[in-house]
């Protein structure tokens, strides 16, 4: 094992390409001073595939057996094997960036459809073919406030329960620039729209709002919020995932003027906070060619056929480098696909009933714990989706603990909060968890 | 409005010919979106209180068989790495081993973010010796997972080098970049609130070092620079450019993207560069995947490492954990990154270990210089590595890769780097033998010797003729809906 | 090959032409410079009532491949700007000089010092 097992090279074929090009090595093919040659060694051995399949497998497995009832914007809903089947299509996978569009139809259309399920999800006219995750997506939504004229504001407000990752991230992507990060608070888990009222004015360039909430909670009167966005010329950004915009109010019939949010919770497993940031935005010609990311258009092909192509390329960095709309290049399109598939393979009927399955099991499994001494639940008066804050008598973090030694993984989201999330992945567990519970809790 | 598309079976009249054959090679298009084989819209009911829910949602309704019918048709008319060469200059086109998929999709890769420590050693475990690898690779002190992307590994970069030098009081305004640079530095430096100083390269392709010194000053944040750089050419003066650059205190940035012709032979931290980033789907081999997900992981130097992003991945006495470095920059992704990417360059590197590595960048550097001598394309820079950059001369460049597209290879990266005119920038990677390059470069040359009209015309052996680029950007139809209201 | 100049008007290196007609003077790029961009896809402009500046940037036209920034060469208000681009914006190939005009301005006759001549412009492009 001297080389590349990957590098198809005979050691004839070698000496021939040498003999070609007029060298006697391939070592005299590298123009590096001999001061910055390395020639240590890393140590790494290698290893047949077998042996390197079972030294990455058995590392793997120091991860506990654990049954998660954990979302916080990070959801794991069941993929059918028909999406893991079809987006491994080596076509697919091992394709690059559409630059040549003529052999690369497949990809193109697949994500024109994606943003197409979206368009539709969102009732908004754009959206784009990927951002990394829903807290990168935020940030540059709120880069996007910033550079339409017709925002003249730089304070960014979002809710004070805003999940950790998706602030930090925020703070990150506008630190190059003149907007500020203000909260605003919740009441009872949802926007409180009297505290934000007194926040918003002309010098407000985006409110941020989220629905369902960190918290599980499903947002009332989000219209009223829009309202207030649009009174003081401020962008209205609405966070959210794949499944609840099936069923909760669509964003643009609320005033939302850009959507953004996960979308892996369709197509992708937990993997570890590996997502998918949706983003999309109203279409009038302003935001059109401020949006981020990349964008698939339809166009004709010489023979007049209908085709597909990246378009509007002149936002991007490879051409417009620093006014670029962001810096994004490599994106997430092959988890998009992915989420397209899994969309499409539920349909209208299915990803309906997905998201109303969302709110009955949050609804049930909160009145069972309620049920147990020494847990209220849920915390919040609200409806719920997917997920709930429960409050436990015994500290929270010691309740978690004691549920991850009975095989469960609950978040401790406060010092006597837990919250749980329940999806079809780990319904077959309930009564094993709540009878889990019901023992640590005393 | 619902476009409900009858189907075959719900036709009493016989079958036209178009009707019936499957594939319609004279319609207005190849395969029908799913839209148009058949959508449904269904009433939303629900528990919820009618004004906390939306109306209706009217999607595509296919069954599993017409899905998987309708992707593998589209995939057919994809072209992947799988599919023949695909030598895309700067960006890395290796076959990504099916080995490292089959661990992605185990079920104990797929573990919430938010778990304890102590359930998920497994995960952290192959981050730390990832983060490990990559820093001895690298030459690199300490290295974060968590940039997604290229793209946000820079950002990263920035970021660190940026909180540096406001730990030390210093407020500066400028990122330096060459012209040739890929547009992501400019756009990354901008972003981080840094205006861009562009250097113009010498005669010889290189770091002019008169034009850098005369840019270097105390608002001089940091020098990107890739190396070997986009010509394929080794930074020759490299220490010097490192010297020059912290004389000034500013911090020097290594760009991954070309890494790929250095591995076991050359260290980015051996060279003065003080943080750089990976591309993983580049150098480690993991997909693109029709254009990411990739990985961008940051390694810096022992006095950068307090700023690297939250958390980091260290080993304890009995396993390992998460930290916020002293005066960490914060968070550049919601999470941890793309964690099934990192697991995929972990177990490549695993596979490849320090010989197979240091064979890849030989093979790719050789192949590189074979292919080059095999065109008939003007290359007017050398010596170079992985890969070069032709000049098509008379011909547009763009116009020559749709030729090749005749040929069933994939084209190089066109009209970039500028410095070289109608620039084809080339990088076969390590993977393609002797013939298949022989092969490619049959295509270069036929291309090459093809006259005006034809590469104008071209391709015309692909699934689609050239696709209008001024009718898309004119009249942005970016859904299906916009192609509804068109009609 | 050889490209259109209306003598009527005066030029910016930058290739952006001014002509007056009364109060007013209209301002476009020349047949050279669309030329030079290729196909037309977009076009940014101020909004009537701003205010432009002579040799600052006023907007933005972009082609496929290219973004250029336009330049004024009068100073003053906007009082026009042809909408008409917003949606055909393949004007501005077709008919540099007439109806692919960008805006119309409230000018000094000032202005027009230092400006190229179309002679000058012609021998710079030449």
């Amino acid at each position: 094992m001297s080389g590349s097992p990957y590098a198809p090279h005979t050691a004839s074929e070698t000496t021939a390409m040498l003999d070609a090009i007029g060298v006697d090595s391939e070592e005299a093919l590298f123009d590096i001073p001999e001061s910055v040659r390395f020639d240590g060694e890393f140590g790494i051995d290698a290893k047949s595939e077998q042996a390197a399949r079972r030294a990455v497998a058995s590392t793997l497995a120091d991860n506990d057996d654990l049954t998660e009832f954990l979302g916080r914007g990070h959801y794991d809903h069941y993929v059918p094997s028909v999406v893991d089947h079809l987006a491994d299509r080596s076509e697919f996978i091992t394709s690059y960036t559409q630059y040549q569009p003529e052999v690369a139809q497949g990809f193109l259309q697949a994500l024109f459809e994606y943003q197409s399920m979206l368009v539709e999800l969102t009732g908004l006219e754009v959206a784009n073919c990927s951002m990394y995750d829903a807290a990168t997506a935020l940030g540059e939504a709120a880069t996007l406030a910033e550079r339409l004229r017709s925002i003249s504001g730089t304070r960014v407000l979002v809710p004070d329960l805003l999940h950790e990752g998706r602030r930090g991230v925020l703070d990150n992507y506008v630190a190059g620039s003149d907007l500020t990060v203000e909260t605003y608070p919740t009441a009872d888990g949802n926007v409180d729209r009297e505290a934000l009222t007194e926040q918003v004015d002309e010098t407000t360039a985006m409110v941020y709002a989220e629905n369902p909430t960190v918290r599980g909670t499903i947002e009332e009167g989000l219209d009223t919020v829009g309202d207030l966005a649009d009174e003081h010329d401020a962008l209205f950004t609405l966070g959210t995932d794949i499944v609840a915009l099936a069923l909760l109010e669509e964003p643009a019939s609320v005033g939302a003027d850009v959507v953004v949010g996960d979308g892996s919770a369709l197509g992708l497993g937990s993997a570890y906070g590996f997502g998918l940031g949706l983003f999309a935005c109203r279409g009038d010609r302003e935001l059109l060619r401020q949006v981020p990311g990349r964008l698939v258009g339809a166009s004709e092909d010489s023979d007049d056929r209908r085709a597909y192509t990246l378009t509007l390329q002149t936002r991007e960095q490879h051409i417009r480098r620093e006014r670029a709309t962001s810096n994004i290049c490599s994106n997430q399109a092959w988890v998009a696909l992915r989420t397209a598939m899994h969309v499409a393979s539920l349909g209208p009927d299915g990803l309906v009933e997905l998201a109303n399955d969302s709110v009955r099991r949050a609804r049930e499994t909160a009145g069972r714990l309620d049920e147990l001494t020494g847990v209220q639940a849920p915390v919040h008066d609200r409806h719920h989706f997917r997920e709930f804050v429960a409050r436990v008598d015994q500290p929270a973090e010691a309740i978690a603990a004691d549920l991850e030694a009975e095989g469960y993984a609950v978040h401790a989201v406060g010092d006597h909060e837990i919250q749980v999330c329940v999806t079809e992945a780990n319904e077959q567990a309930l009564d094993g968890f709540v009878a889990a519970v019901s023992e640590v809790v005393r | 409005m619902s476009r409900q598309q009858e189907r075959p079976d719900e036709q009493s009249e016989t079958l036209t010919f178009e009707q019936a054959s499957w594939v319609d090679p004279d319609g207005d298009r190849y395969e029908p979106l799913l839209s148009e084989k058949g959508s449904e819209t269904v009433e939303v009911d629900s528990e919820l209180p009618d004004d906390l829910t939306r109306d209706s949602l009217e999607l595509p309704n296919p069954s599993e068989p017409e899905l998987a019918r309708h992707y593998t048709r589209l995939s057919e008319m994809n072209y992947g790495v799988e599919s023949g060469p695909f030598p895309l200059g700067s960006c890395t086109m290796k076959y990504n081993p099916k080995f490292t998929e089959d661990l992605a999709a185990r079920a104990d890769a797929s573990i919430h973010p938010d778990r304890s420590e102590r359930s998920t050693q497994g995960t952290l475990g192959l981050l730390h010796e990832l983060q490990t690898y990559l820093g001895d690779i690298g030459g690199m002190d300490a290295v974060t997972l968590q940039p997604p992307a290229g793209a946000a590994g820079e950002f990263t970069g920035i970021l660190v080098a940026k909180s540096y030098h406001e730990a030390n009081g210093d407020e500066r305004s400028e990122v330096i970049i060459p012209e040739s640079a890929h547009g992501t530095n400019f756009a990354t430096a901008a972003m981080a609130g840094y205006d861009v100083v562009s250097l113009p390269s010498n005669e010889a392709g290189r770091v002019d070092t008169e034009a850098l010194e005369a840019a270097l000053s105390e608002e001089t944040a940091a020098l990107m620079l890739t190396n070997p750089n986009t010509l394929g050419l080794f930074e020759r003066d490299i220490e010097e450019i490192a010297e020059m650059v912290h004389d000034v205190g500013g911090i020097l940035y290594y760009d991954g993207a070309n890494l790929n012709a250095l591995l076991g032979r050359a260290r980015p931290g051996d060279m003065g560069f003080d943080v750089m980033h990976y591309n993983v789907h580049k150098t480690f081999a993991t997909p693109h995947g029709g254009g990411g997900p990739g990985a961008g992981p940051v390694g810096v130097t022992e006095e950068l490492r307090e700023f690297l992003p939250d958390p980091h991945v260290r080993a304890t006495d009995t396993g390992y954990e998460t930290h916020t470095p002293d005066n960490s920059i914060g968070k550049v992704h919601g999470y941890d990154g793309n964690w099934l990417v990192l697991l995929k360059a972990h177990a490549y590197i695993t596979r490849l270990g320090d010989a197979g590595l240091a064979d890849a960048s030989a093979k790719a550097v050789l192949n590189a210089n074979y292919l080059a001598e095999q065109i008939d394309y003007e290359i007017p820079f050398g010596p170079f590595h992985h890969e070069f950059v032709a000049s098509a001369g008379e011909q547009d460049a763009a116009d020559a890769a749709k030729r090749m597209l005749d040929f069933g290879v994939h084209p190089p990266t066109t009209k970039w780097p500028e410095i070289v005119p109608e620039a084809l920038m080339t990088e076969p990677t390590e993977i393609e033998s002797k013939r298949t390059l022989d092969q490619l470069a049959a295509a270069f040359n036929a291309a090459s010797a093809s006259d005006t009209d034809t590469i104008e015309h071209a391709p015309s052996r692909t699934a689609a003729g050239r696709i209008d680029q001024t009718s898309a950007a004119r009249n942005p139809r970016l859904s299906w809906q916009a192609l509804d209201d068109e009609e | 090959m050889s490209f259109d100049i209306d003598t009527d008007c005066r030029y910016l290196e930058s290739h952006e032409w001014v002509r007056p007609d009364g109060d007013t003077a209209r301002i476009g790029i020349t047949d050279f410079a669309q030329d030079e961009l290729g196909d037309v896809v977009f076009v940014e402009l101020p909004s009537e009532g701003d205010d432009v500046t002579r040799d600052a940037e006023f907007g933005v036209v972009e082609s496929i491949k290219a973004v250029s920034d336009l330049y004024a060469p009068v100073s003053g208000e906007v009082v026009a700007v042809n909408e008409r681009l917003f949606d055909e914006p393949e004007l501005v190939n077709d008919d540099p000089f007439g109806d692919g005009w960008m805006l119309e301005v409230a000018y000094e006759e000032s202005d027009f010092d230092g400006l190229l001549t179309a002679k000058e412009y012609r021998d710079q492009t030449e």
